[in-house]
């Protein structure tokens, strides 16, 4: 038996997911294109605009990579579990209020305390008192959708693979014999990217629930105090994690997409499964490379917990999800059609953003990095040359399957250049930036920053050109959808472990 | 028996061994040097090999399709040892770099006693001397009065050779030798507010 994936209902939920996730990235392209011309001086803006911009930017894109990650992922998983649509777009809403309240309360409060606040900086602000309230509250509101839906994924995926026990695939790596002979077949791939999210995004999540209502709490009485190192710590192990996430998250689109542009399958096997296992744990334990400046104050032993366990994170990434994309992609049939490009080079930005991070984790080199533009430099490339590529991919291979039209060879190179040499040029910026140390969030940049900005924004630029050719690319393929074409991916079989119940046609 | 898989794993442990002798090498020699030039060639370097077997893999397309299930037999053996190269490269690598954490450590105590600076950050200054000696052991103990800054110090050709925070409620204790006299800035590198970029204290050392 065949599932249909003839759901409209749960295509419109990923389509309200992706457009307004990419709609709301486009935006805070823009505003980082004009805080880069800002810092090349070609144009003024006071330095309060430019930090409101910054906190908008920083919360924006996360935010909005973070959506097209949860509505990717939350359609491949109802296409083999039950998933409910209304819980779904509930989470969307709240999402969406918070986004309001972000907004509200940089431009009308000019609230300018960054995304990756530390405490006590929201309450010794230029700002009114409202505008931190409002923030705080707005970034509680994402959060609280966050972790709704990482409770139904999580839920779900624990029902439908028989617990934890099953989902996590235990029986299937220490007792493969056992398990194939009684005829169970271990979750399939995107299943552990969407297990991992739902149990790291709750864990961290609640940290962040915690440091919101003690902030808040500080925030209606100001005699109460909150550790700072505390705030530190739950900051940046909620920020670092759901940063983190959004690829974990989107190489279920790697899974799927690559499978279906290079005409192959992409199994779970038992490496495979060990690998999410170690990225579960390293997900959670990463953050304290977030922490090497404060040497003194925090317990030695996590400064060597961070470097190892970010050194070891290259491990399941490069060994498994890394190389299997490329065993698919090898000696196949691949069609490089735009959405199979932008699939695949998202790999690309993937690993040299992680080549960057290891270097920035390494507490010798961090010495000289830490805070200077490398950070940037290392985010920007697997957000923007990682995340965002997976999505684009998507969209388009899911464009392509059903329109009538295909995209022209001139048309492919063209958007590929301009992006992808717009990005390079952009992105190199950020890291000679950060190897000169121009240190990261300045307003006004010392030499030789301005220069190297000027650089870096005409790489934008032309990135842009890219991706707005793209955009209407896009329009184009979707202005010739044919109705007798299924909207891919259509044909999928049912997971023999799946109880029968769970066994629906989600028509 | 010498298989093809033996010999394969054999070498990309050799690969692994090597690969960690020649970064412990360069690391040592570069890094107090020249840091910047290191990071960003070691970057770079990696990154252009990541490209090239991207594309690489990409070229093989043009070639005949082979059949997925040739392709997992060499790809699982390869993948094997993909997966020790790349462990044991990472833990090495970390091994190596312990020797250059820059934590207080016994040996530098032996060195004779430190000069210990007290530094006060707060919006948007650093409250500390304006004067250091050369060669002398010191030891900036860190902290601020309002929110969250963090003190980096550059030098005259504005490289940055040293950086702590500087958190309220806690000290944060950064040990430098400056080996060359002349002119040093410190600058914040952790976002304070609307005047974060124009944080900054200049200082001399040696001479008079």
């Amino acid at each position: 038996m065949a599932i249909s994936t003839n759901d409209s209902t749960g295509r419109s939920v990923m389509k309200l997911y992706l457009t307004s996730g990419l709609v709301l990235s486009a935006l805070m392209m823009l505003v980082g294109l004009t805080m880069r011309m800002a810092q090349a001086q070609w144009i003024s803006i006071q330095p309060t605009m430019f930090y409101e911009l910054l906190t908008l930017h920083g919360a924006g894109m996360i935010i909005a990579l973070v959506v097209c990650a949860m509505g990717g992922l939350w359609f491949l998983m109802r296409r083999r579990i039950s998933l409910s649509a209304p819980l779904a777009v509930a989470s969307w809403i709240l999402i969406m209020l918070g986004v309001a309240g972000v907004v509200i309360s940089v431009v009308f409060g000019h609230y300018a305390g960054l995304y990756t606040f530390l405490y006590p900086l929201p309450f010794i602000g230029s700002w009114p008192s409202w505008a931190t309230g409002v923030f705080l509250i707005g970034m509680m509101l994402i959060n609280m959708g966050w972790m709704i839906w990482c409770f139904q994924i999580l839920g779900a995926v624990l029902r439908a693979y028989g617990s934890l026990r099953g989902a996590l695939g235990w029986d299937f790596v220490w007792h493969p014999k056992a398990f194939a002979a009684a005829g169970r077949e271990p979750p399939p791939p995107e299943a552990f990217p969407a297990l991992v999210a739902g149990l790291d995004g709750l864990v961290t999540g609640m940290g962040a629930m915690l440091l919101g209502v003690a902030l808040l709490v500080r925030w209606i009485d100001p005699r109460v105090l909150i550790d700072p190192l505390w705030a530190k710590n739950l900051t940046y192990f909620y920020m670092h994690a759901l940063a983190n996430l959004i690829i974990y998250m989107l190489a279920a689109f790697i899974y799927v997409g690559l499978s279906y542009a290079t005409k192959r399958e992409y199994h779970t096997s038992r490496v495979f499964v060990i690998a999410w296992w170690s990225s579960l744990v390293f997900i959670l334990t990463n953050y304290f490379h977030h922490l090497y400046m404060d040497a003194s104050a925090q317990p030695r032993i996590l400064q060597y917990v961070g470097e190892l366990s970010s050194y070891l994170t290259a491990v399941p990434v490069t060994a498994v999800t890394v190389f299997g994309a490329l065993m698919l992609v090898w000696r196949s049939r691949t069609r490089w059609t735009l959405g199979a490009v932008f699939l695949y080079s998202g790999l690309i930005g993937w690993v040299v953003g992680g080549i960057g991070a290891e270097i920035d984790a390494s507490v010798p080199f961090n010495l000289h990095l830490h805070n200077t533009l490398w950070v940037p430099a290392h985010f920007h490339t697997y957000l923007l040359g990682g995340c965002l590529l997976f999505v684009l991919g998507w969209v388009f291979l899911l464009l392509e399957s059903r329109s009538e039209h295909s995209t022209s060879k001139l048309m492919c190179w063209l958007i590929f250049t301009l992006s992808f040499g717009g990005m390079v040029a952009f992105l190199l910026g950020f890291y000679f930036g950060g190897a000169s140390g121009v240190p990261r969030r300045y307003a006004t940049q010392p030499l030789p920053g301005p220069l190297i900005a000027q650089f870096a924004t005409i790489g934008a630029i032309i990135m842009l050109l890219g991706f707005t050719l793209a955009f209407f690319e896009g329009l184009r393929l979707r202005s010739a959808f044919s109705a007798d074409r299924m909207l891919w991916p259509e044909d999928l079989k049912v997971d023999a472990s799946l109880p029968e119940d769970l066994k629906v046609n989600i028509s | 028996m010498v298989t093809p898989s033996t010999l394969l794993w054999s070498m990309f442990i050799l690969l692994a061994v090597g690969a960690d002798a020649a970064f412990v090498i360069v690391v040592r020699s570069k890094l107090a040097t020249n840091p910047s030039a290191l990071l960003l060639s070691m970057f770079l370097l990696v990154a252009a090999q990541t490209v090239l077997v991207f594309l690489g893999v990409v070229l093989s397309t043009r070639f005949p399709t082979e059949d997925q299930t040739g392709i997992h037999r060499h790809g699982y053996a390869a993948r094997s040892a993909w997966f020790i190269f790349v462990a044991l490269f990472m833990l090495a690598a970390f091994v190596t770099t312990i020797p250059f954490f820059p934590y207080l450590s016994n040996v530098a105590a032996a060195q004779g006693p430190a000069l210990r600076v007290p530094v006060i950050a707060q919006q948007f200054t650093f409250l500390m001397p304006s004067h250091f000696p050369l060669e002398q052991r010191i030891i900036f103990e860190v902290t601020s009065r309002d929110v969250n800054h963090n003190f980096g110090i550059y030098n005259s050709k504005g490289e940055l050779i040293a950086q702590t925070q500087a958190m309220p409620n806690y000290v944060n204790d950064l040990e430098v030798t400056f080996q060359q006299p002349g002119r040093y800035t410190v600058q914040c590198l952790e976002y304070c507010g609307i005047g974060h970029a124009r944080m900054e204290k200049e200082f001399t050392v040696g001479g008079n």
